[in-house]
């Protein structure tokens, strides 16, 4: 076969289209320039024609994409090299040596939502870094490094101990862990920390896993429904319950605490949750109209009964130095996420992407103080010092800088990315981002427990969507602050409170004259709104509003919906 | 039966939010105070000078404004009051005494709040925050917030009288009523009722919408005629239910119920009496005010209490109901969108026939009763099943 032949053979199974007339012919001097270019630095963003990698209608790739010599490499060796190894080294290193990878095998033979989802994971970071160079590849890779890390260590502690893999027996382990709803902050059980062991419950059999693989929780919400349940309340809600039908909850602790936030249906939730967990349960609510003064020192009371139900149920003492320890270390986690917003605000040099964002903050802020917090944190500070410190533009084909607001969808997370590589839309900051952003104070336990409560009162989702509408319109001075100029609105179409002033943010979007886009979706449920379908809802905008033309014309228009 | 007195006036006095004795009360000089829910104590909106409305969209259409505003995957209940208020028909209202207890009713009083729908100078929509639990640390959080947010604002924009004295005044005439309102409805326990579930509805909902001074005489006249009243010989029923849920300020939503052969003999849902028509009792050292605030959350039934033994105290009190009322069976309503409803419906269908042995009727339902064809079919297949039940019972002994 002669090597013309070869060339178009190869061109045709992994390149898809011919390249267009007009563009350098092979073999000219000039050609070869911009070949060698292409191959060190990796395509022009307008020539990668991304939409070309994945196979037939599956959204799944060819191969991954060519960054150049250095960024290939890099992702290569220290993401998808790296990442593999740790997802094998972090079992034996959270699971307590080898046993950890028997119980590993265990729950993932035991449970659903694990079973789906362990392989998938490098096509999440492959999803969500598409189309990335240089810092912003790096420091986004961290993030999602971290929250891998974290998720493994979670459920090998849950795993560890879990009735259901181990013939029932309540393990010493297993009577020192506390159970949680995954919307109760981690911070509630800093004075427990060095003594029991607080796992949110839904977190990873929900939460994290419906980011990894869409198809997963699909089951749960069913699972729900199919006992009565209608399909209209927050299919989050639905999904952390169907969880409980299903019976594919670990059993790992002998208590359970349970919170308000975000919304009614977390409130209704919990009821559904209690009559099969059937244990000591401990409700923590957060007042609703939390910007009142005296709301404040009822919510420091909840805080306290939590404290002492945990005491009676564990025997063991609250421990205000233990406390007071992590909390400041939580501390430098939120001085870095200021020192991050900061740069991101007012800088193109932002090394982290939209959905890196978005899910490493709702992640740690969530789950509170853990060393893999701090350790990818310092690295992305040395990427971030740099960018800054170089002036490198981090996303350099930005037309618009966009502030995503409301809930996002958990089965595309990753929009921004593909928002960016087709049209050049910046997501720079989200909504759930901006949560938990305040300090605790450790001076006097008062203070420390004045600045808990109001802390667990803004929590994400709760803070912006409840106690008055002025904390969802706040949405004006966070696009002014972060310098955006458009917004993509998150259209939750089972959020009751978000669609209950859906009008109010159409009347107030003409009449400061602002480019929104409206994106429908159902939270963890792909269903209701595709991807597909949420693409052509951008790409209308973006070509009939926006009149602009897209920067990869192959990422317009392809089928996902089989992707995990 | 014959005929309750004032039942006529009474259906009459629902057609309209604003209706005759609330003009009357206004023209007397009253400030009226519109509510949404059960956790804004009315007894507190009745102190003297002003008077409590229970918001309510009778002979509701198509929201479509209202819908525009909050779409239409929010509940019909909450849209209706929206689309009522633009339309004018809550301008008499001189104050909303709001709560965050749900979040489309939320929504709705947040659009009275920002935007200029009530055409009344004096209107000002006040928010309270009303706690999950029944514990002491809610009981003295709601007092404050009862104190702050209701009888502060109160006497800040209208001078309203707020004393301990006045607030015992409102308390004698509340309890005054719950007690006709608990007489009236005891007539429901008989083997043989004599007042249907529909009547019953009526008289509950004017006493949650009408100056109360206006009412009270009537119904110290439906107590004396139901002391007389007979049942018929023949029973227009085939069995009796307890009626449970959401939002339901429908009386003719109960009718639909018993022309299927159910005779709705409790009203255990938001604008019911079960809870809600209780005496509120002042203890020994106790200040008017925390008895009024303990006394709501101690007696509200409501699915938004998340702690553990109030979530399965609910279900037997349920039953307790059914039970004293002698009911065959329960129909559980949900408003559609609610999502605390559509939570506690499906928990009870579960627990209620499989704990305690009770059959249920669980439906979702609309707050505007257009189609009720699939509804009247449900309803008549559930009293056969109860009936096939009883026969089914009767056999075995």
């Amino acid at each position: 076969m002669k090597m013309g032949e070869i060339r178009d053979k190869v061109r045709g199974k992994f390149a898809g289209k011919p390249a267009k007339e007009g563009t350098v012919k092979i073999g000219s001097k000039r050609s070869l320039k911009k070949v060698a270019s292409d191959f060190w630095y990796g395509k022009p963003h307008e020539e990668r024609r991304l939409g070309d990698l994945y196979i037939g209608d599956t959204g799944l790739y060819k191969h991954r994409e060519w960054r150049g010599v250095v960024d290939t490499m890099y992702y290569f060796n220290m993401i998808w090299l790296y990442n593999y190894a740790h997802m094998v080294t972090d079992i034996m290193k959270y699971g307590g040596g080898p046993k950890g990878v028997i119980n590993f095998a265990k729950g993932t033979w035991r449970y659903r939502w694990m079973g789906q989802t362990y392989l998938t994971v490098m096509h999440w970071f492959d999803r969500g870094l598409e189309g990335m160079r240089g810092p912003i590849l790096r420091g986004s890779a961290w993030h999602y490094r971290g929250m891998v890390s974290e998720t493994i260590r979670q459920f090998q502690e849950m795993f560890a101990c879990d009735k259901k893999l181990h013939g029932g027996i309540e393990s010493e382990q297993w009577k020192h862990n506390i159970a949680h709803n995954e919307t109760v902050s981690g911070s509630i059980f800093y004075g427990f920390h060095d003594v029991l062991e607080d796992i949110p419950l839904e977190m990873i059999p929900y939460f994290v896993t419906c980011h990894v693989n869409n198809h997963t929780v699909l089951h749960y919400i069913d699972a729900a429904q199919s006992i009565g349940l209608p399909s209209d309340p927050c299919p989050m809600c639905q999904a952390e319950y169907g969880i409980f039908v299903l019976d594919d909850y670990p059993d790992f602790a002998p208590t359970m605490i349970t919170s308000n936030e975000a919304c009614d249906g977390s409130v209704a939730t919990s009821v559904l949750q209690d009559w099969f967990l059937n244990r000591p349960l401990f409700a923590m609510p957060q007042p609703m109209r939390y910007d009142d003064p005296l709301v404040q020192k009822h919510c420091q009371k909840e805080i306290e009964e939590c404290w002492k139900f945990i005491e009676k149920q564990y025997g063991v003492k609250f421990d205000w130095d233990m406390y007071c320890k992590y909390a400041e270390e939580q501390n430098k986690l939120t001085a870095f996420e200021h020192e991050k917003w900061d740069v991101a605000a007012n800088t193109p040099y932002y090394p982290i992407n939209g959905v890196a964002q978005a899910l490493y903050r709702i992640y740690y802020s969530q789950d509170g103080n853990r060393p893999i917090w701090h350790e990818i944190d310092e690295y992305v500070r040395k990427i971030m010092n740099k960018t800054v410190r170089n002036q490198i533009v981090t996303l350099p084909k930005t037309r618009h800088r966009v502030i995503a607001w409301s809930c996002a969808p958990l089965y595309y997370s990753n929009w921004c990315t593909w928002a960016y590589n087709c049209w050049g839309l910046n997501c720079v900051i989200n909504m759930d981002s901006l949560m938990f952003d305040q300090f605790l104070r450790t001076d006097t336990y008062e203070h420390a427990l004045e600045d808990l409560s109001w802390y667990n009162e803004k929590a994400p989702m709760r803070a912006m969507a409840v106690g008055g509408h002025e904390h969802i319109l706040s949405l004006w001075d966070y696009m002014e602050k972060f310098n955006c100029d458009m917004v993509v609105m998150y259209d939750q179409l089972q959020c009751k409170g978000m669609q209950g002033i859906h009008g109010v943010f159409e009347d107030e979007f003409r009449k400061r004259d602002i480019h929104a886009i409206w994106v429908p979706h159902a939270l963890p449920d792909k269903r209701t709104v595709s991807r597909k379908e949420i693409r052509k809802i951008i790409n209308d905008y973006m070509i009939t509003v926006m009149r602009e033309e897209p920067l990869d014309p192959t990422l317009l228009d392809f089928e996902d919906d089989s992707s995990w | 039966m014959r005929d309750l007195k004032h039942i006529i006036e009474f259906e009459d006095l629902l057609q309209e939010a604003y209706n005759a004795l609330a003009r009357q009360a206004k023209e007397e000089g009253k400030y009226a105070l519109g509510y949404t829910c059960y956790f804004m104590p009315e007894v507190l909106l009745d102190l003297p000078g002003c008077f409590s409305v229970r918001l309510r969209a009778p002979r509701s259409g198509s929201p479509d404004i209202a819908t525009y505003y909050m779409s239409n995957r929010t509940c019909l209940y909450g849209r209706c009051l929206l689309e009522r208020a633009l339309e004018g028909g809550f301008n008499f209202l001189d104050a909303q005494m709001a709560t965050e207890t749900c979040t489309v009713t939320c929504r709705f009083q947040e659009h009275l709040q920002m935007m200029d729908i009530i055409q009344n100078p004096n209107f000002f929509c006040e928010f309270t925050d009303v706690p999950f639990k029944k514990n002491d640390n809610s009981i003295e959080h709601y007092e404050k917030q009862l104190r702050a947010h209701v009888l502060d604002k109160l006497t800040e924009h209208f001078g309203i009288d707020t004393s301990d004295e006045a607030l015992l005044t409102a308390i004698n005439e509340h309890n005054e009523v719950c007690r006709l309102i608990r007489e009236i409805g005891s007539y429901r326990k008989l083997d043989k009722p004599t007042i249907t579930g529909t009547e019953f509805s009526i008289i509950q909902l004017v006493t949650q919408v009408c100056p109360k001074y206006l009412i009270i005489d009537k119904l110290r006249d439906i107590a004396e005629d139901l002391k007389t009243r007979e049942p018929d010989d023949k029973l227009a029923y085939r069995c009796k239910v307890v009626l449970t849920g959401s939002e339901e300020d429908d009386p003719y939503f109960v009718k639909l119920i018993e022309e299927c052969g159910a005779l709705v003999v409790a009203d255990r849902h938001c604008y019911g009496s079960i809870p809600g028509r209780e005496d509120i009792v002042v203890r020994e050292g106790e200040t008017p005010l925390r008895a009024i605030a303990r006394h709501y959350l101690e007696t509200s039934m409501c699915p938004r209490f998340m702690e553990q033994h109030t979530m399965r105290e609910r279900k037997q009190f349920l039953a307790d109901v059914a039970k004293e009322y002698k009911a065959d069976g329960i129909i559980i309503c949900q408003m559609k969108f609610c999502e605390y409803w559509s939570y506690e419906r499906t928990i009870d269908t579960l627990i209620m026939p499989r704990d305690y042995g009770i059959p249920v009727c669980s439906i979702e339902k609309e707050y505007v009763n257009n189609a009720v064809g699939q509804l009247r079919t449900r309803f008549q297949a559930f009293v056969e099943s109860v009936e096939i039940k009883k026969i089914q019972g009767g056999a075995a002994k």
